[in-house]
């Protein structure tokens, strides 16, 4: 598939990022908290898990950490209806702003089978790393620090600079 | 002479940098009422960490404490028949009066909550503390325990160790400087005195989890 | 007083209502951005394109000033905000993990949703790359258990953790974040691509 032909505008980054912080601030506001992503993810994989293999849930110390902290179904979660949130809202944006297509979007200089070859891995990457930050970008960096926490800056320094240091090595895919 | 066009960029940069001015220069609010959770107020009623035992009551006021100050929760009536040394008087009914907020919500004086039993004073308490406020306790067992322990104590078995006795001695002293008399004896320096228990600070409870978990 | 649902003023099950809301307002600025294009977002760390840089960081001050006016206003008690809890080894490994996911995959779990919500078929396999690796870090927990939960060091925040007040802490990233809006402004005079 081609990469998009025709240009599409998008909203002037700055005015996105005051929007953004204004959602921050809600959620803080409202719920105590900050936005999250792979909470939702997790949540997803402990709820899989707990109906295809409750023994296992039980037993495997992540699945019982999880089900002590979290009484109920793991899918009853904050982050999980805030994510079905996001699905609607970037649908609509996308409705709006007419980019609702499907495609691979890729570099010109790449094929699309390569591009969605590196989407998998950096999301297997980023699942793993996401547990080990107990939180990714949104939640750890971003909410992070909108309260100013040592763990949030720490996080986002570590990726951004780790992105930044490995860029060299993956120009290829993107210029 | 150059003109700066005000892009978003140039916009976006002022606004924040002089409301980051701003933020930084003014102190911060410490003064908003802590309000605590059910759970919160449970534990600490399961502690107990709010009763304070009638002895140290009694040797404040023989001591003549001026941080002490007691505050009979009945109604006036009962109040004026009989009330203990310095106390006043603010009815149950109308504790979260206004014009004993500033009684209430301080941290200069130690207030005792008593009525005839605890109930009521209890009550007084789980009420001023879930609004946040500190230095407010309980007088254990009221009036009634007062009455056993302190107005007319009873003389523990001459075999009964040192420190009953001296307690017994204590309250004698206690009582009869209590009873309207004239002090006589000043307590003994060996009668219990425990300090002020200090509520424990409550901090960061936090009631929901965030990041990715 | 805020937050809200700490102070009971709402109910568990409204806050989890609103959360879907703020999931919307969320996924609608994201993908407005721009930020539902893993080139865009890539572009970052190229020099071409700097709207994660202008994005993230605005939106994080605006939320910081936000929150420290409600504080000095009183509509919110910063004590019970959630701040999250900082176990340093973990939070390094996990972010450099996640700085190789990001820069091979080019999407973060958040906007990864969003590619996928406008039919971005490398952002649904971003998603499906994501629920493997939860699932090989919940498999293997045991080994990496003792990495995970080292060096725990609380709930700081920084101005804690710096001794300094929070409204001058806030300064400090306000501050920085204004030099780099001008340095990417320049990143992105220097490096420019074909639009894409």
């Amino acid at each position: 598939m081609e990469t998009m032909s025709k240009k599409t505008r998008y909203m002037n980054p700055y005015l996105a990022g005051v929007l953004l912080g204004l959602v921050v601030l809600a959620s803080n506001v409202i719920s105590g908290r900050g936005l999250g992503a792979s909470g939702a993810v997790k949540s997803a994989i402990v709820a899989g898990v707990e109906t295809i293999a409750p023994g296992h849930a039980e037993s495997a110390p992540f699945y019982k950490k999880f089900g002590d902290s979290h009484k109920g179904n793991p899918l009853n979660n904050w982050l999980v209806y805030e994510m079905l949130g996001v699905i609607v809202g970037g649908f609509v944006s996308g409705a709006i702003s007419r980019r609702l297509t499907w495609r691979v979007e890729h570099s010109p200089k790449i094929t699309s089978k390569r591009r969605l070859a590196f989407a998998l891995a950096g999301g297997i990457l980023f699942g793993i790393g996401s547990q080990f930050g107990r939180g990714c970008t949104s939640g750890s960096a971003l909410s992070g620090m909108a309260v100013l926490s040592l763990g949030g800056f720490i996080s986002m320094a570590a990726i951004f600079g780790t992105a930044f240091a490995f860029a060299y090595f993956f120009r290829k895919n993107w210029i | 002479m150059n003109k700066i066009t005000y892009t978003p960029r140039v916009i976006t940069a002022a606004v924040i940098l002089i409301l980051g001015f701003i933020i930084a220069a003014v102190p911060k609010n410490t003064t908003t009422p802590f309000k605590l959770t059910p759970n919160q107020i449970l534990n600490e009623l399961k502690n107990g960490n709010q009763y304070l035992e009638p002895d140290m009551i009694a040797q404040m006021i023989v001591e003549k404490n001026p941080s002490l100050q007691l505050i009979d929760v009945r109604p006036q009536s009962e109040f004026e028949k009989f009330s203990l040394p310095g106390a006043i008087n603010i009815p149950i009914d109308n504790i979260l009066s206004p014009e004993y907020t500033d009684i209430l919500h301080q941290d200069v004086m130690t207030n005792v909550f008593y009525a005839n039993g605890t109930t009521h004073a209890n009550e007084a308490w789980m009420l001023v503390r879930q609004l946040g406020y500190l230095n407010n306790y309980v007088l254990r067992g009221g009036l009634n325990y007062w009455a056993e322990t302190i107005m007319n104590p009873q003389h523990p078995a001459n075999t009964s160790p040192d420190d009953e006795l001296a307690r017994y001695d204590f309250r004698m002293g206690a009582s009869q400087a209590l009873g309207g008399g004239a002090l006589t004896t000043s307590a003994p320096a060996d009668a219990p005195s425990a300090s002020l228990p200090k509520p424990k600070p409550q901090g960061k409870k936090k009631k929901v989890a965030g990041g990715c978990s | 007083m805020g937050p809200l649902v700490v102070n009971e003023i709402i109910s568990e099950n409204t806050n989890l209502l609103l959360a879907f809301f703020i999931g919307i307002g969320f996924g609608f600025v994201l993908e407005q951005a721009g930020f539902s294009s893993s080139r865009k977002l890539a572009g970052m760390f190229y020099g071409y394109d700097t709207v994660v840089l202008k994005v993230f960081f605005t939106g994080a001050i605006t939320a910081m000033l936000g929150l420290l006016f409600f504080s000095l206003f009183g509509w919110v008690d910063l004590n019970l905000v959630y701040v999250n809890e900082t176990y340093l080894t973990s939070a390094i490994l996990g972010g450099v993990i996640m700085g190789v996911g990001f820069i091979a995959g080019g999407f973060c779990p958040g906007t990864s949703f969003c590619g996928a919500a406008i039919g971005k078929l490398d952002a649904w396999m971003f998603i499906g790359g994501l629920f493997i690796g939860v699932f090989i870090f919940a498999e293997g927990f045991p080994l990496w258990e003792d990495l995970y939960m080292a060096n725990f060091m609380g709930y700081p925040r920084i101005s804690e953790f710096f001794g300094l007040t929070e409204g001058i802490t806030a300064l400090f990233v306000i501050l920085a974040a204004v030099a780099m809006f001008w340095v990417g402004e320049w990143a992105e005079k220097k490096f420019p691509r074909e639009e894409y």
